[in-house]
């Protein structure tokens, strides 16, 4: 059974704004579930209805078999982190942390033990007397996170819980919370709009978009397999290439370039003669015809080489962002860079891009260059234009 | 750190934090022209204050006979004084009217400072039905002078008794829309709602949220109100005029209307020294309420504004 789940839950605001859609969502015991999405998605929404902070327009929130949906929040047995940590400022990290307890009549010597654990679990023991402005970012962050523990809930949410933070921080404390969770074993909703906190910490990721969960998998398989082109273009950084290509006889055709398809042909036979959405991860593009990332070690794999004019060139030590264009119009996201540039006209248009590869940081690539991209057809990615699912 | 060295450190802070006018976009010559209105102002307001303390030490001749802002032989100070808080002509005391003002004022202005916090609290962070309508009402109240509704008042008063009473006095000082206003914007732009939320969560009822989370955090918007409905109070004259007529009963303004009144009408009795005095021993108190509270009472108007 679920410790928490989400049936058509819908959310309209009295100005009309529809903030979700009929969202449906299961978190098991134990499962740590991360909700990423742009901002304005409703996934703060959602956290709050769980939470019972957010009236139900319609739906079901279940705890267990529970329905929950009239129950108080004080009864519901949840913690909350809030991304401003929402410490009482007038209180010690001690009363902070113990609040919860002293509410439900704990007697003092055991909320004292339990806040004292708490606070050496997460390392705050000497910092128990001092009141929330005189601590520092991560560490108003621990006491949020003890005044959360303490309790011992069955349901625990965070919302972006580490956006306040500098970004060395944010790393360290990102193992911190997957390291609390396995402590305390309770099922974990996680909102972010950060996607390497999502695909880092969760066992299962839902991408939420215009109030409606887009898709819902484990990281990798968000990743390698992502269900329409709002996931594809979202996950991933950089974002994946995506552009408007039709299909021709066991060929991929992109602007004036033609790709042999290989087994893809196959997939794509009932849209000979139509246009596709493909799409290319930055890492699958390699250089000098070589295709990237990992080739199929079957040997199946469809060969093919894209030529590119390289624009912008980033090198970032670790690797190589080469920002590149070709001639097949961008789709998705990434028209954005694309239709910044022919805004702008001459002014940009010799930087005018729609597609990026990520090499070899000691890859020879210059800007204004012309190179060939190996690309494994085996790694593409196509989508139905008019609905955006994932031809599969 | 002792308290002394943290005030020498706040002032340092203070200066350091001091910009140069220039970096304001402001000439030197700007800067002279503004102090010099302020120093203007500054004088308008405290020269009627230092005619004051200095008439308060003559006679009556001299108050009326001897340059306005120096002092005259003989120093009577004392004399008044202890004239003041004796029974003039059977009109009454004035130690029994200043006793009568700190009554009402304490309950007026503690009871208003109450109602303010509790109701500006439930309109900052409860939504139901009518309660917009609800508190446009009770802003509407601030746009009518007591002036206009002082017939009406009367005779509601005197329905149901409330003429010569201290409640007469007290009930509606307790009622202070300004109070309510500054409160519900206070709570709205001091108190996060995360925090309440926080607390939600934390299993705490909505009345442990509000003693124990929102309260606390209230404080320099709820001195701001308790100095406030505590001047209004101290020196609401219309009021206790329409509301008294024993004498026993009224508060150190009417009651020194009164002796103004006798002062003008027999000329007699060397009123006006204690007029002078009692004017000045009825405002000591609110300046020193001012002084005590000025801290709260700056950071009450200001510390909304800055909410981070």
């Amino acid at each position: 059974m679920s410790a928490i789940s989400l049936e058509n839950l819908t959310k309209v605001y009295a100005t009309g704004v529809t903030a979700l859609d009929g969202l449906n969502l299961e978190v098991g015991e134990g499962e740590f579930v991360v909700l990423v999405g742009p901002s304005g998605c409703g996934k703060t929404t959602v956290l709050r209805m769980v939470a019972g902070l957010e009236p139900i327009t319609s739906g079901t929130v279940r705890f267990g078999d529970q329905v929950v949906n009239g129950v108080s929040p004080r009864q519901r047995d949840v913690a909350m982190v809030f991304q401003n940590y929402a410490l009482y400022p007038h209180l010690t990290v001690a009363e902070n942390i113990g609040f919860a307890l002293t509410n439900k009549k704990i007697p003092r010597g055991e909320r004292e033990q339990r806040v004292r654990s708490a606070a050496m679990a997460l390392g705050i023991s000497s910092l128990l007397n001092r009141k929330p402005a005189q601590l520092s970012g991560g560490q108003r962050q621990r006491v949020a996170m003890g005044r959360a523990i303490v309790r011992e809930p069955s349901v625990f949410l965070m919302d972006e819980p580490l956006s306040n933070l500098d970004a060395k921080l944010r790393v360290q404390m990102r193992s911190e919370i997957l390291r609390v969770h396995q402590a305390i074993g309770a099922a974990t909703l996680y909102v972010t709009h950060d996607q390497v906190e999502a695909m880092t910490m969760g066992d299962r990721v839902a991408v939420l978009h215009d109030g409606v969960v887009k898709q819902c998998a484990a990281p990798r398989e968000l990743y390698d397999h992502p269900a329409n082109l709002f996931v594809a273009g979202f996950i991933g950084s950089p974002e994946m290439n995506l552009y408007e290509a039709s299909v021709s006889e066991g060929e991929l055709v992109l602007g004036s370039q033609r790709l042999p398809l290989g087994q893809a042909g196959t997939l794509l036979a009932p849209y000979r003669g139509r246009k596709v959405i493909a799409g290319v991860r930055p890492e699958d593009l390699g250089l000098d015809g070589a295709p990237g990332g990992t080739t199929d070690p079957t040997g199946h794999a469809g060969q093919a080489t894209l030529a590119v004019d390289v624009r912008v060139v980033e090198v970032l030590g670790s690797e190589l962002h080469a920002f590149f264009s070709i001639d097949a119009p961008a789709a998705g996201q990434g028209v954005l860079a694309a239709a910044t540039g022919e805004a702008e006209g001459d002014l940009l248009a010799g930087s005018a891009h729609n597609g990026v590869a990520r090499l070899d940081p000691r890859a020879g690539v210059r800007s204004g260059q012309r190179v060939r991209f190996g690309v494994d057809t085996a790694r593409l990615h196509f989508f139905d234009p008019d609905t955006g699912t994932a031809i599969r | 750190m002792s308290t002394r060295e943290s005030r020498r450190l706040e002032r340092l802070a203070e200066r350091d934090a001091a910009i140069p006018v220039e970096l304001y976009g402001l000439k030197r010559g700007t800067v002279s022209v503004l102090t010099a209105c302020c120093v203007l102002f500054a004088a308008f307001t405290l020269i009627p204050l230092v005619w004051v303390v200095i008439n308060s030490t003559k006679t009556q001749a001299n108050i009326f006979g001897s340059f306005g802002f120096w002092f005259a032989a003989p120093f009577e100070f004392f004399h008044t004084f202890a004239n003041l808080f004796r029974d003039v002509d059977g009109d009454g005391t004035y130690s029994r009217w200043f006793l009568n003002t700190v009554l009402y004022s304490a309950a007026g202005g503690g009871g208003a400072t109450v109602l303010a916090a509790l109701g500006g609290y439930g309109f900052a962070r409860f939504r139901f039905t009518g309660s917009r309508l609800f508190f446009g009402t009770v802003i509407a109240g601030l746009l009518v002078p007591i002036t206009l509704v002082a017939v009406p008042l009367y005779l509601v008063y005197a329905k149901v008794h409330l003429i010569n009473s201290i409640w007469g006095m007290i009930l509606p000082s307790m009622v202070s829309p300004i109070g309510l206003y500054l409160m519900r914007t206070y709570v709205q732009l001091a108190i996060p709602r995360e925090l309440t939320d926080a607390a939600r969560i934390d299993g705490a009822s909505e009345l442990r949220i509000f003693f124990k989370i929102a309260l606390p955090l209230m404080v320099p918007g709820l001195m701001t109100v308790l100095l406030l409905s505590v001047v209004g109070t101290w020196n609401n004259y219309i009021l206790p005029l329409i509301i008294f007529s024993n004498n026993t009963l009224y508060p150190a303004t009417v009651g020194m209307g009164l002796w103004s009144q006798h002062a003008t009408t027999s000329g007699d009795a060397n009123l006006y020294p204690l007029l002078v005095l009692g004017g000045l021993v009825t405002i000591i108190p609110m300046i020193a309420l001012f002084a005590l509270l000025q801290r709260y009472w700056r950071s009450g108007l200001l510390l909304g504004s800055v909410a981070n």
